[in-house]
């Protein structure tokens, strides 16, 4: 789509990002080659595949999994993943007993290094008022039911921490690959509204 | 403060909409947003407290109501206008001459 | 400073962490039960208000950090402690709650009060 014209189809939105990065790039304060290179970024390079394989590691290398546990930061950095909305990692671990989900109720906190921008449901008012408070509601409505027996943990983003969830590495899977697991780890799997499937 | 966006607990607010396999912007618009934020934060002096703040203070019913990166932009335009990086006239006057056509 | 294409790396690949070098000291123990404040401040805070006047224990303290609620209104930093604080759901949101359900929330020292 071409946005460097006005036309009668484009939104107010669109207009007013125009109006102010036209004005700051006119005034010298931004560079919008820069702007380019940010979008490009989140749209081609930086997504919940480097979580995937910060997950898939864990599941295959149980000392790379102790140092998750332990320094989340350290172990995620490893891999060459770091920094904006990911400078002070934590991950928790599902397990047969406890079930984590991650949110943020005041805003859209989101571990970006590991799993990129987050999505719209992630940032919507329902998700971040109801996880809190009804989590197993909102599990159903991903497809995930828990039996009362295991602990639902909600972990509520309200500092400068970010989390990342290792879900459990299902059964069956005992003959994959790292890279073959990867493939398995979904982005919701890392926020915790669904568990890993075999297939 | 004890605004909108403070959300957690809160009923009546629908079931969570999903979209399947959405891109990271959904327009060009809010890919120029999300940009706007590092490079504006590398030299107005704000702080990322600040950028939430300016969101929370956005009216309840248009805070619900608007687009995600819509949000950031009424954060960019508090923070820069504040600093005096921008008027809210020269950004007025900029959007009537987009509006017409000007480029 | 102008951010260019070539800066753009290194500054997402570094970030701008908000823990502060600070030699301060903990209010609360790993353990601790705690009490959230009813703070209510007009102004920015990370304290939703759900967690108010509810009773925690403390599971983990994660370091020094820039406290919000000043960091935003260019009050400076005050760094303090942060901790991950452990509520049961029922302590939350009553006995309807599933019993063994919990939920983690980054809590500051100036949110919490000792029990």
């Amino acid at each position: 789509m071409n946005q460097s014209h006005g036309s009668a189809t484009e939104s107010n939105a669109s207009i007013r990002v125009r109006a102010l990065e036209s004005l700051l790039t006119e005034k010298g304060l931004i560079d919008p080659k820069a702007l380019d290179a940010l979008v490009d970024t989140y749209e081609t390079k930086i997504g919940p595949r480097n979580g995937a394989k910060v997950v898939a590691r864990a599941w295959v290398d149980p000392a790379y999994k102790q140092r998750l546990l332990t320094d989340a930061t350290a172990a995620i950095k490893e891999f060459g993943f770091s920094g904006l909305q990911g400078e002070d990692m934590v991950v928790v671990e599902n397990t047969a007993q406890v079930h984590n989900v991650v949110v943020c109720t005041l805003c859209s906190c989101y571990p970006w290094p590991t799993l990129g921008l987050p999505p719209v449901w992630y940032k919507s008012a329902p998700y971040r008022a109801r996880v809190v408070s009804d989590p197993r509601s909102v599990l159903k409505e991903f497809g995930t039911e828990l039996p009362e027996t295991v602990e639902v943990r909600t972990w509520d983003t309200t500092a400068e921490l970010r989390y990342l969830v290792l879900p459990e590495r299902p059964s069956g899977t005992e003959h994959l690959s790292e890279a073959q697991l990867a493939d398995l780890v979904t982005r919701d799997s890392m926020i915790g509204v669904t568990k890993v499937s075999a297939s | 403060m004890n605004g909108i966006h403070d959300l957690g607990g809160m009923h009546g607010l629908g079931p969570v909409l999903r979209e399947d396999n959405e891109p990271a912007f959904h327009e060009p618009w809010e890919g120029r947003a999300f940009a706007l934020f590092a490079s504006t934060f590398v030299f107005a002096g704000y702080t990322v407290d600040e950028f939430r703040h300016a969101i929370e203070k956005i009216a309840p019913a248009h805070y619900l109501e608007s687009s995600y990166y819509e949000h950031w932009m009424f954060a960019f335009e508090e923070a820069l206008m504040k600093r005096g990086f921008v008027t809210r006239e020269e950004l007025d006057a900029r959007i009537a001459q987009l509006k017409n056509g000007g480029h | 400073m102008l951010l260019t294409p070539e800066i753009v790396p290194g500054l997402l690949a570094t970030g701008a962490s908000a823990r502060v070098a600070a030699d301060v000291a903990p209010r609360f123990q790993v353990g601790d039960l705690i009490r959230v404040r009813n703070h209510n401040p007009a102004t920015h805070t990370r304290l939703p208000g759900y967690l108010r006047g509810k009773l925690g224990t403390v599971e983990r303290d994660y370091g020094v950090f820039a406290f919000p609620d000043t960091h935003a209104h260019g009050l400076g930093e005050k760094p303090q402690h942060c901790y991950s604080v452990r509520f049961t759901a029922r302590e939350l949101w009553g006995a309807t709650a599933p019993e063994r359900d919990t939920l983690r929330v980054d809590v500051f020292d100036d949110y919490a009060d000792p029990v």
